[in-house]
């Protein structure tokens, strides 16, 4: 306590607004740190990272549609947003809370400006979690069988939804002042869902864009293109929002300068923009385009040819064709038919009409030797594809295909499991009861079909054998095996398995 | 009794707030509801430590808080270094000027000394990060705190609480620091501590401090203030305060009843204050003396 206290000239500082300004940045930095190291936003971004890191391993099977996974970036967010959103209102109400406001009262930076500071503390913790949704969305990017496209709007939403969050915690804390109010906020926002006064992702009403996440999570896996999501309206709607909010937020703190006004005005004004635009209908173009890819794909679709089959799909799907072709192949190698004859084609089809909500199958085609393939692959999509290529070469085309009601499933069924690397752990997937023994619906994109009891039975046995030994009756065979009205007992007799002893009646 | 008398100090040339009144006010008046807070108030403080005395309900902390531009004034004006609150760029650029340090100081418990005095710095527009923090640092050790400056603040001692506001009020070197009963609930030894910060703090700045204890007011101020009824009833130097009493402190065997006050001192004697009566044994004042005495004619003036 000896020192002497001699009055220093300051650093030579900025003067009026610019000086203003930087104070309200070097403010938000702190604040800033400190939201992002508060307990509750710390819990929520690990469990977000949690989160992250359990989905994104086994990312559509490993398969993924970059259109598809930008969307599934934006449900973990929301768990930070809400940790946000309580923390910052908590550290808008801290002075007000210890007594400190009769001190900052009197300093140079004013409460508007604190609570400028407040909202722009939520770009550290946005910015943390758009590191984690495009790690999530760079992990699936970088998986050798990603196809599609994914949306810089669609990625946006989870951080614009943190930023939303935290700046409806800032207005709040300005508007009433109890740490009370934000959690209370949460709760009627949770009854208000629960008691369906919110709109819902699924609700046809164009209202549902008003909500923060619009997921629309559906079977089936849409080209870009046909999408229709209004995703930069949306976002351009959200950021909007959320600078109405922050803005809001400033102004009722006392700062009403032409700065903060014309803030204000030019967020309503994008809030305004984005809101409308985003509830519109489904485009004209956009509809059309559904109904072109759903009754005419071959208008847009392109095509390969591999090893005598050809393979038509959505350009983004191009590229998956290899992983078609290695199924085809080896059905092909172990059947009757030649690699070119019959001609095969494989085409992509799905039913775009009804959106990607609808869970909508696409017919089976009587087209010759055509065999249906979806927008998925990974999984249980494998051995079904597999079983409609088995039933396309042995029947002729997928309508026939999905009549078989004879021992000739014995051959389709071998031919689909034995080209796969686990034949028994597929049969069940591709059994509608995930069983591997008596009788079962066979799972498909077009043709369902049902095994029999001793289809099953002549089936596992096969599959225990070598697959060259089998392969060989097989072809030997092909005429006999794919004859309509063959039995199972008679296929098991010529591809030299037991006699089946279960029921060869097949379901209706 | 007001004196509007300027008193500044003899260094010349050092700088422009060494030798101008650093506030300067006149004709404040602040009334809340039917109560009078300020009435009239007129002022000019230069550099060094003014005291600001007067009983509860004088109007001391009203008069900081206007003079910090915590609340408007009903009528009148002041400037803070030249600086026109009256307007809201004169407001910002007396608040850059200003440090505070209010009646007992809120703080941020999980903050720590550094992290809550960074605060204030930034909310003071230090926006030099370096610069900032190299200040802070500073002012942390000129209060003592060196040592304590990552401690978290619910760990410290009142004591080094009422530093850490003291820090507060000093980072970024204002050029007008408001003390608002500084030293209240402090002990002895921390009183003396304060006392000395307080005196180095008034080093080629203008320190108004407001307080109950004449002893701080004796042993610090150059100039002092006493308030009673929104009034400033005296304005000089510590040694005319105490003045003020020459002649009218006195001792006796028991209360003279003609004294305006008189308490049993220690020796078992009677110190009496107001006029003493012919060949009264009179003692040398002390400057509490003439505050109390000070405080009782403004209560008659009040009166009549």
């Amino acid at each position: 306590m000896t020192a002497t206290l001699l009055p220093q000239a300051p650093a030579a500082e900025r003067t009026g607004p610019a000086r203003t300004f930087s104070a309200v940045l070097a403010l938000a930095l702190l604040e800033g740190r400190r939201l992002l190291l508060s307990p509750p936003v710390l819990a929520a971004l690990a469990a977000f990272t949690a989160w992250t890191v359990w989905r994104t391993p086994g990312v559509e099977d490993g398969h993924p549609a970059l259109q598809d996974v930008d969307r599934a970036t934006q449900g973990g967010p929301l768990l930070v947003a809400l940790a946000v959103m309580l923390s910052v209102n908590h550290a808008v109400l801290r002075s007000k809370y210890r007594d400190t406001e009769r001190h900052f009262s009197v300093l140079a930076l004013g409460p508007g400006a604190r609570t400028a500071a407040h909202a722009l503390s939520l770009l550290p913790v946005a910015l943390v979690t758009a590191v984690g949704v495009l790690a999530h969305f760079g992990y699936a990017a970088l998986l050798p069988d990603a196809v599609g496209h994914g949306s810089p709007a669609e990625l946006a939403v989870g951080p614009l939804t943190v930023l939303l969050f935290g700046a409806f915690g800032v207005l709040l804390a300005r508007v009433v002042r109890s740490v009370a109010a934000a959690p209370i906020a949460l709760v009627l926002l949770f009854l208000l869902f629960v008691a369906g006064a919110l709109p819902v992702g699924d609700d046809e009403r164009g209202t549902r864009w008003l909500l923060p996440i619009v997921s629309e999570p559906g079977p089936v896996i849409f080209p870009s293109d046909l999408l229709g999501r209004p995703a930069a309206w949306h976002a351009l709607y959200l950021a909007g929002l959320t600078l109405v909010l922050g803005t809001l937020a400033v102004v009722r703190a006392g700062a009403r300068g032409p700065l903060a006004l014309g803030g204000l005005a030019v967020a309503v004004a994008l809030a305004v923009t984005g809101g409308v635009l985003q509830t519109g209908t489904l485009p004209a173009d956009v509809r059309a385009a559904r109904e072109r890819a759903t009754l005419t794909p071959e208008k847009v679709q392109s095509c390969v040819r591999h090893t005598g089959t050809t393979y038509c799909a959505y350009p983004e799907w191009i590229p998956r064709t290899d992983r078609w072709a290695q199924v085809v192949d080896r059905i092909r190698e172990a059947s009757g038919v030649t690699a070119s004859d019959p001609a095969l084609v494989v085409r992509q089809r799905i039913d775009a009409r009804f959106g990607p909500a609808a869970d909508t199958d696409p017919e089976a085609t009587g087209t010759p030797h055509q065999v249906t393939v979806g927008t998925s692959w990974g999984g249980n999509r494998v051995p079904e594809f597999a079983a409609d290529v088995a039933g396309v070469l042995v029947a002729g085309d997928e309508t026939k295909a999905g009549r078989i009601c004879d021992g000739r499933a014995v051959t389709v069924m071998w031919l689909a499991l034995s080209a796969l690397p686990d034949p028994v752990g597929s049969l069940r997937d591709v059994r509608l009861d995930d069983s591997d023994t008596g009788s079962a619906l066979v799972l498909s994109q077009t043709a369902p079909h049902s095994m029999t009891e001793a289809q099953t039975e002549v089936v596992r046995d096969l599959l225990d054998r070598p697959r060259a030994q089998v392969a060989t009756r097989v072809k030997a065979h092909w005429t006999e095996l794919t004859a309509p009205g063959i039995t199972a007992a008679e296929a098991a007799g010529l591809l030299g398995a037991p006699k089946p002893q279960g029921d060869d009646k097949c379901e209706d | 009794m007001t004196h509007e008398t300027t008193h500044e100090n003899d260094i010349p040339d050092q700088e422009c707030r060494m030798t101008t009144p650093t506030v300067s006010a006149t004709g404040l008046s602040l009334s809340y509801g039917g109560t009078r807070a300020l009435d009239d108030v007129a002022l000019r403080l230069s550099a060094g430590v003014t005291g600001l005395l007067g009983p509860n309900g004088a109007g001391k902390t009203t008069l900081l808080r206007v003079l910090a531009t915590a609340v408007p004034a009903d009528r009148g004006a002041f400037t803070v270094l030249g600086h026109d609150p009256a307007d809201a760029a004169g407001r910002q650029s007396v608040r850059r000027a200003l440090g505070y340090l209010p009646q007992t100081p809120g703080f941020h418990p999980d903050f720590t000394a550094f992290e809550f005095v960074d605060y204030v710095a930034i909310l003071k527009e230090r926006t030099d990060r370096g610069a900032r923090h190299r200040e802070v640092r500073r002012v942390l050790d000129q209060v003592g705190l060196a040592d304590a400056r990552g401690k978290r603040i619910k760990k410290l001692s009142g004591g080094m609480r009422q530093r850490v506001a003291l820090a507060a009020a000093l980072v970024g070197d204002p050029g007008f620091v408001v003390l608002d009963e500084p030293t209240v609930g402090l002990d002895p030894e921390q009183r003396m501590r304060f006392r000395e910060l307080i005196a180095q703090a008034g080093e080629g700045r203008t320190v108004l401090l407001s307080t109950h204890q004449t002893e701080d007011v004796a042993m610090l101020c150059h100039r002092v203030l006493v308030m009673a009824g929104g009034r400033v009833r005296f304005d000089g130097t510590p040694a005319d305060l105490t003045d003020r009493a020459a002649g009218r402190v006195w001792s006796s065997a028991e209360r003279d009843p003609g004294a305006r006050a008189g308490w049993r001192t220690g020796t078992g004697t009677f110190r009496n204050l107001g006029d003493p009566p012919p060949g009264a044994d009179l003692l040398p004042p002390t400057l509490e003396d003439g505050y109390l005495l000070t405080l009782d004619e403004a209560d008659t003036a009040v009166t009549a």
